[in-house]
């Protein structure tokens, strides 16, 4: 552990790519590599499919959303790396889970023939079939920032009550909205963040992205700063954001 | 009363052609398809009756991509072994778009001049409306993610293919690369034949990103179980019949189009039967006008201009990587019809290099897109015709053609903003 500098790599660990990749949820792990590219520093994305796939240093981790006919495959295969899954929450290093990746971290997924997959337990809370399909756009009121993101559920998420990402300000998110409280989207627990807003969260939404990159960089005692090449691309994010946003009766930022 | 039952459809027939009149006399040039609508409405059976009614039957080509190319390539193979063809234009509302394109044609008596109807389905389309339709033939090119917001998975649009299927009469032509379509042909009807046409493994080979299906089949066709194509390249290929290898000449560069092309030939056999001539076939298919992406070249203002159109991913991954290597003046136009931004992420478009404008509604996400897969953007233009006066001002490339890439939406804003004849079945 150096003081200005890794000596290897920045490496983002993107799991089970070919099954958990169903809206380019994949490509978060990208975002995170190119920001720290930008930022001059060496970094790389490495597919996990199995333990023989697993880098030696992982500094950021990214999980996508699959089809219900990859669930079981998909449990599966991350039983095998359960371990490395819990010593990585354990020890502050970011994971971003979305959708079914999400569902599969859990206690399990309650499926609509009434039997249960059971999950990783890694995060608490389960999943349960909606009546209908939610797919629209979302908003999120979060401490990274309000979110703009695309959800696309079949399920409900119950029992992240107390460590939401956010709040709803439009759309679907874990449930719709309950009779008493706050609607709520996501998970999270320490730097594990569990969203149901698929495809390019991190592009979208890069102050997410940034908390994500900082709490890797701090692990190493690094400071992370937002490089110039981001800054114009985060321009493009905010604006690609505000279009959905006003479109939706909200403030631009 | 056989008089009555044949003129049954007339008094609908009238009132369909008289809307259209009065369409057309409202919006010169314009198509529609609210005569449809109204026959509809008045004769519910109209549509069937006179598909099924064709000599030589009804011919259906669906599936996820390469409907439209496949579709075109084997009218183009049907009419040069002397066929009488009536087919229909891709639209968004088949039904109604299908009831005012027959409408153009049919005899009071509900009867086409023709030999045979060969008919592009959407699949959520296709389980609608196949119900009524007993084709002769059933053609599936294959079954990728698409449309995420319509159709969830694989495994529904693989169901849906399969109502389809299962209203053919006597053949399914499918393509056996294509896990799912292989298995959904072991599942058919013990009355219906089934055509299977495939790639070698050595052209399999050449894609190291497979050819987009959800899911290839672990094993190839045998030899000699169905036409396969023995080689690709660039734009010329060569298919395996049971009587020897022909060679073809495609209409544009990929493998996507020599996959259609096998899927027409394929289709055109079943077909055709004993009738069928290779020789006759490859030929015709040879002779199609060149076309670029789906779309085709054009020629504005004196600039040559080709016309890339993405679907869905994995039409748009086959593009990217099909690409003359060197093209140095790219437009890309998404539009309003990529609802959900996350739904091109899976592609890798850093093949494309440098692109010069991202326009469309979707601009900026697609230009986000475009920077985090190192792919330099010089201008984000919302506004379409903007965009495109900006691209054709500016001097022809030094290499490659002006190209643009679109979504549908894109695709329509720029044939409107550009004056070129759009298709005559838009939706209203």
């Amino acid at each position: 552990m150096t003081a200005t500098s890794l000596d290897r790599p920045f490496t983002v660990v993107s799991l089970l790519p070919r099954l958990l990749n169903t809206n380019g949820d994949a490509g978060n792990a990208r975002v995170l590599a190119q920001r720290v590219r930008w930022g001059g520093r060496d970094a790389r994305v490495v597919d996990v499919h199995s333990q023989a796939d697993l880098p030696e240093d992982v500094d950021a981790v990214s999980i996508g959303s699959g089809t219900d006919a990859g669930l079981l495959p998909a449990r599966d295969a991350l039983r095998t790396l359960v371990e490395e899954l819990r010593l990585w929450s354990n020890s502050g290093v970011p994971i971003l889970a979305v959708g079914t990746g999400w569902e599969l971290l859990s206690w399990g997924i309650d499926l609509p023939n009434g039997s249960v997959l059971e999950g990783l337990g890694l995060v608490a809370g389960h999943a349960v079939p909606r009546a209908s399909r939610a797919t629209d756009d979302i908003i999120v009121a979060s401490k990274y920032g309000r979110l703009i993101g695309f959800e696309n559920n079949a399920r409900d998420y119950i029992g992240a009550e107390a460590s939401p990402l956010g709040r709803v300000l439009y759309g679907t998110g874990n449930a719709a909205a309950p009779a008493s409280g706050p609607q709520i989207e996501g998970l999270t627990m320490g730097e594990v963040f569990c969203t149901h807003l698929h495809g390019p969260v991190l592009a979208r939404n890069p102050a997410l992205a940034d908390h994500l990159l900082q709490a890797a960089f701090s692990r190493h005692d690094l400071e992370y700063a937002r490089a110039a090449t981001a800054e114009s691309v985060d321009d493009t994010a905010r604006t690609a954001r505000n279009e959905v946003a006003v479109r939706l009766g909200q403030d631009a930022e | 009363m056989r008089f009555v039952s044949s003129l049954r459809y007339a008094p609908a027939i009238l009132i369909g052609r008289a809307v259209r009149l009065l369409a057309r006399w409202r919006k010169p040039g314009g198509g529609s398809a609210i005569p449809g609508v109204v026959v509809n409405r008045i004769a519910p059976g109209f549509l069937a009756a006179t598909l099924n009614g064709f000599p030589l039957g009804l011919v259906i080509v669906t599936g996820s991509s390469g409907k439209s190319t496949t579709t075109k390539m084997l009218v183009a193979v049907l009419r040069a072994h002397g066929l009488s063809v009536f087919t229909n234009q891709s639209t968004a509302n088949i039904s109604q778009g299908l009831t005012s394109a027959l409408l153009e044609q049919v005899s009071l008596s509900g009867r086409i001049a023709g030999d045979v109807a060969v008919l592009e389905m959407d699949e959520g389309h296709g389980a609608f409306i196949a119900g009524s339709l007993t084709p002769r033939v059933v053609a599936l090119t294959n079954v990728m993610v698409d449309q995420i917001d319509r159709f969830h998975d694989s495994e529904m649009v693989a169901a849906l293919l399969a109502k389809i299927a299962a209203r053919a009469t006597e053949s399914v032509v499918l393509n056996a690369d294509d896990r799912y379509l292989a298995d959904l042909g072991h599942d058919l009807e013990p009355g219906v034949s089934v055509a299977r046409y495939g790639v070698t493994a050595e052209v399999l080979a050449q894609y190291p990103r497979g050819l987009g299906y959800a899911d290839t089949a672990p094993i190839r066709l045998p030899v000699g179980t169905g036409l396969q194509l023995t080689r690709v390249a660039g734009r010329d290929a060569d298919v395996q019949f049971a009587t020897g290898v022909h060679s073809i000449r495609l209409p544009a560069r990929g493998i996507h189009y020599a996959v259609d092309a096998l899927t027409a030939l394929s289709t055109a056999q079943s077909t055709l039967g004993d009738l069928f001539d290779p020789a006759i076939a490859c030929t015709a298919l040879s002779a199609m006008p060149a076309v670029f992406g789906r779309g085709e070249v054009v020629t504005v203002g004196g600039k040559t201009i080709e016309f890339v159109l993405v679907q869905n991913p994995s039409s748009f991954q086959l593009n990217v990587d099909s690409l003359e290597s060197g093209t140095e003046q790219i437009l890309v136009i998404i539009g309003s019809d990529v609802r959900d931004p996350s739904y091109f992420w899976p592609v890798d478009t850093s093949g494309l290099g440098h692109v010069l404008i991202a326009s469309g509604l979707k601009a900026h996400d697609i230009a986000l897109q475009l920077a985090y897969d190192d792919v330099s953007v010089d201008r984000i233009e919302p506004d379409v015709p903007t965009a495109l006066d900006a691209f054709l001002a500016l001097p022809d490339p030094v290499s490659g053609v002006k190209t643009i890439i679109f979504s549908a939406d894109g695709m329509r804003r720029t044939r409107s903003h550009l004056g070129l004849v759009s298709n005559t079945e838009e939706p209203v």
